[in-house]
């Protein structure tokens, strides 16, 4: 077989010593800013980039990549252990801090460890041997479908909603507002900025999650006056038989989810992590106790993550298209070392290709290592007195924000959605549907406002293109579903009760027949 | 523990040194010209890491810290277009110590596009060197029966309201090529801005629009592979890297292309008062650059042709590009900022 002697040639490259050590450094440093609140690997890597000029371009690929995965592996801890989510473990906030509060801290990094890990191992097998086939993907998806796609995911707001669903829509439209600031692709004109040049580009996605979960989360920690030690020096990391053999079923959805979503430029772990959380809602075992820290909220989106975040890499490999902001800077590498990338880069480079993919398998194992066992070495940094600890989460909140763009604003836009999340949490309004409308919202008035311009202003365009004509009847579907559900969900109530509830709906409409009297 | 709060420092102190050379006022005036330069000199590059400009400017930083002997970094200030980065480069204190990588957009385009522009794109620079310029490519969907320049004109005139062409982003130089293109052949298509080159030529090659007017290193890989088909350099010279590429006025027979002239160009800059002596260092050293093998073939294997010449050459040049895309936008009619 083709793949097998590939991957063969593929090992023969990673497993030299100078690209062991590469990975190990690459994983190291990933590990490193996936725990540490607030800073994301694309700051990293736009930090070391000079430094891979004088490194072989095999090694400081294989370096940059594993900083980029390995951080999608941990990122997962913060966000369980004190709310603070980088951009792709938002919802890691959810059920994650949950168990935590709950005390099983350990079961839920635990979790998070291995469906990474599972997550990798998937998107690799994914990676070795459909990437160049997958590439071709992208060119399926125009506007219409990404439209349809992006409108799917809207329908999942219900699933991602804790509580009151009213208010879950209401914060989700909340977001998709705040996604409009900023200029407008299409025409230039500058939208919601309040004239501030800074709000030209509009606000970022870690200022946003950062200032909603994290620093409102420490602020409420600072209000609430009781003393809170968050870990008593036990962490029981390994979880009993029927634990584990909850984690796989979501695990494994996760990485296809993952998997999947990573191949689609504007795709990609940020998206990923909210379909894997939604799908599990809808058809997990467990499904009931989704939202209130259950081992699916966990492990669904910790693989879908780190599955997506290594199947990224397919359409710049295999048609030199590079997805999102970090594959733009491996592609700057590529180009400073000499390569252009290109639709044949696989073929033109095997050995890079493959020597990547090999690995990632053994970066797979470092991590695995990296983020389960030792993981309780590194949670001893939260045995920190919170007087200590909060200002240097702040802290580094702040360098993450700053890193992204070097901007000083950016620390203050952050800072004023800490004070939005503050708010909200006090009026006890649940900010991932914010999130989710925030992330889909440009991309879904981008991807309409397209297709209305190549059907010159016509909506046969969404049911002509088979894709979108598909994901819109499921979407379709879905909704005549939930409300034949809801129907005999109320027929069959009202059947079931029938003496108690009956003066309730007669007292309604006399209600108001009332008013216009009134 | 211990460890993770110094790897932390350590990310924080090489972000902190990045910024440092922008931020430090040390020296300036006459004194400090003598020792120039004393310390770390920072490349303003008003775009984020990654992107043609960032990549170009890592490449000078490089060889400038050798020729000058002290480290020369690059210090990313993405945000509005470019204007921001451009704008706190104008504002910074001319002791040499913070040069500028300017490109068609910040001395070009947006001088004419923006309304509220925090910098003057003549008096607030003072020109150094011209380093490269880099020509846009005419490239269409290869399953359409369009194989030239004509044929293009001919297929939009016979389908009318059928094409589409893609560009990096509204105001941006693939964006206003287009829109300079129906103005001088007459032809109407439709506009569909993406976020950036990529996502524009997944969209070409996809099928979804027909056509892109984009640069040279990002659409080329595509070319030679097979999967669009070049029908035109948007400058007056044809590339060193793709000779078989006609040129736009070379190539049309049905419309008068010859005053078609299109690309996107890079030059060195330093804030208005940065001292002469320092101007023409510079200068001196990035023109030796220019003459060795190795970065005068990065420049051409990245579609560049490269330039060079005295400060006043760039300063001229600046000024034909800020009159030429003062006409196009106001022909093209895109509405200002």
């Amino acid at each position: 077989m083709d793949v097998i002697t590939n991957l063969a040639s593929g090992f023969e490259h990673a497993l030299t010593w100078s690209n062991l050590l590469y990975c190990a450094i690459g994983c190291v440093i990933g590990t490193l800013i996936g725990l540490l609140p607030g800073l994301g690997p694309l700051a990293t890597i736009s930090l070391l980039l000079p430094l891979t000029y004088s490194i072989p371009v095999d090694g400081a690929l294989i370096m940059l990549a594993g900083i980029y995965y390995g951080a999608q592996y941990g990122d997962s801890v913060s966000a369980i252990t004190m709310k603070i989510p980088h951009a792709s473990s938002i919802v890691a906030c959810i059920d994650g801090y949950q168990m935590t509060l709950k005390g099983r801290t350990g079961l839920a990094l635990f979790t998070a460890g291995v469906s990474s890990f599972i997550g990798g191992t998937v998107a690799i097998v994914v990676l070795a041997f459909l990437a160049p086939l997958l590439g071709q993907v992208a060119f399926l998806f125009g506007p219409a479908e990404y439209f349809a796609l992006m409108l799917l995911g809207f329908v999942c707001v219900s699933l991602v909603t804790t509580g009151s669903l009213l208010n879950g829509l209401a914060m989700c439209l909340l977001g998709v507002l705040l996604g409009q600031i900023g200029t407008d692709l299409e025409s230039g004109t500058l939208r919601f900025t309040l004239g501030l040049a800074p709000l030209a580009d509009g606000v970022s996605v870690v200022s946003v999650a950062l200032g909603c979960f994290g620093i409102a989360e420490i602020c409420r920690n600072l209000d609430a006056r009781e003393e809170r030690t968050p870990f008593n020096g036990k962490i029981h990391l390994m979880p009993s038989w029927p634990e584990f053999k909850r984690i796989l079923p979501s695990a494994l959805r996760g990485s296809a989810v993952g998997s999947l979503l990573g191949i689609l430029p504007g795709g990609g772990p940020t998206i990923a992590q909210f379909a894997a959380y939604a799908i599990d809602k809808k058809v997990s075992k467990y499904r009931h106790e989704i939202g209130s820290g259950s081992i699916e909220g966990v492990a669904g989106q910790a693989a879908a993550d780190e599955a997506a975040a290594r199947t990224s890499f397919i359409p710049l490999m295999s048609i030199g298209i590079p997805e999102n902001a970090v594959m733009a800077l491996m592609m700057a590498a590529f180009i400073m070392k000499g390569i252009q990338p290109g639709p044949n880069m696989i073929a033109k480079h095997p050995d890079l290709f493959w020597g990547l993919v090999a690995s990632m398998w053994i970066g797979n194992c470092f991590l695995l290592i990296l983020n389960v066992p030792l993981v309780r070495f590194w949670l001893s940094l939260f045995k920190i007195p919170y007087s200590v600890l909060f200002p240097s989460i702040l802290f580094f909140c702040c360098v993450g924000t700053y890193s992204v763009n070097n901007n000083l604003d950016d620390v203050l836009i952050t800072a004023g959605f800490g004070l939005l999340g503050y708010v909200l949490m006090r009026l006890s309004l649940d900010p991932a549907p914010l999130m989710l409308g925030f992330i889909l919202g440009p991309m879904l008035e981008e991807n309409f406002r397209r297709a209305m311009l190549l059907g010159r202003g016509s909506f046969t365009v969404f049911v002509t293109q088979p894709i979108s004509a598909t994901l819109l009847g499921f979407i379709a579907v879905l909704i005549g579903v939930q409300i034949a559900y809801a129907v005999m969900g109320i027929r069959t109530h009202r059947s079931k009760t029938s003496d108690v509830e009956r003066p309730v709906q007669t007292t309604a409409p006399a209600a108001i027949i009332k008013a216009p009297g009134l | 523990m211990a460890s993770l709060t110094r790897r932390g420092l350590g990310v924080l102190a090489l972000g902190g040194s990045l910024t440092l050379g922008a931020s430090l006022a040390l020296g300036g005036g006459a004194q400090a010209q003598a020792a120039w330069p004393a310390r770390t000199v920072s490349i303003i590059v008003p775009y984020s890491a990654g992107g043609a400009t960032d990549i170009l400017a890592r490449k000078v930083a490089e060889g400038l810290s050798g020729a000058l002997g002290k480290t020369v970094v690059v210090d990313n200030r993405p945000g509005a277009g470019g204007t921001l980065g451009t704008a706190l480069a104008a504002r910074a204190k001319p002791d040499g110590y913070t040069l500028f990588l300017g490109q068609v957009s910040s001395h070009g385009i947006a001088p004419n596009l923006y309304t509220e522009l925090r910098y003057d794109p003549v008096k607030s620079f003072v020109p150094i060197v011209f380093i490269e310029t880099i020509p846009n490519i005419l490239a269409v969907n290869k399953t359409l029966p369009i194989n030239s320049v004509d044929e293009l004109i001919a297929y939009a005139k016979a389908h009318p309201d059928a094409l589409n062409f893609a560009s990096s982003g509204t105001g941006a130089s693939t964006h206003l090529s287009g829109e300079m293109f129906k103005a001088f052949t007459g032809i109407s298509m439709t506009h569909v801005p993406f976020h950036g080159s990529a996502q524009a030529l997944v969209s070409v090659m996809g099928g979804q629009t027909q056509m892109i007017f984009d640069n040279m290193p990002s659409v080329y890989p595509y070319v030679t592979a097979g999967n669009l088909k070049a029908l035109a350099v948007t400058t007056l010279k044809r590339s060193p890297q793709a000779p078989d590429i006609p040129t736009l006025a070379e190539a049309t027979k049905s419309a008068d292309l010859s005053r078609y002239d299109v690309s996107a160009w890079f030059g060195l800059f330093a804030p208005a008062d940065t001292p002469r002596p320092i101007v023409d260092r510079v200068n001196a050293a990035v023109n030796a650059m220019l003459k060795e093998p190795g970065f005068a073939k990065f420049i051409v294997e990245t579609g560049g042709v490269p330039e060079g010449g005295t400060p006043e050459d760039l300063g001229r040049f600046a000024d034909s590009e800020l009159k030429k895309w003062k006409t196009v936008i106001e022909q093209a009619g895109v509405p200002k900022q």
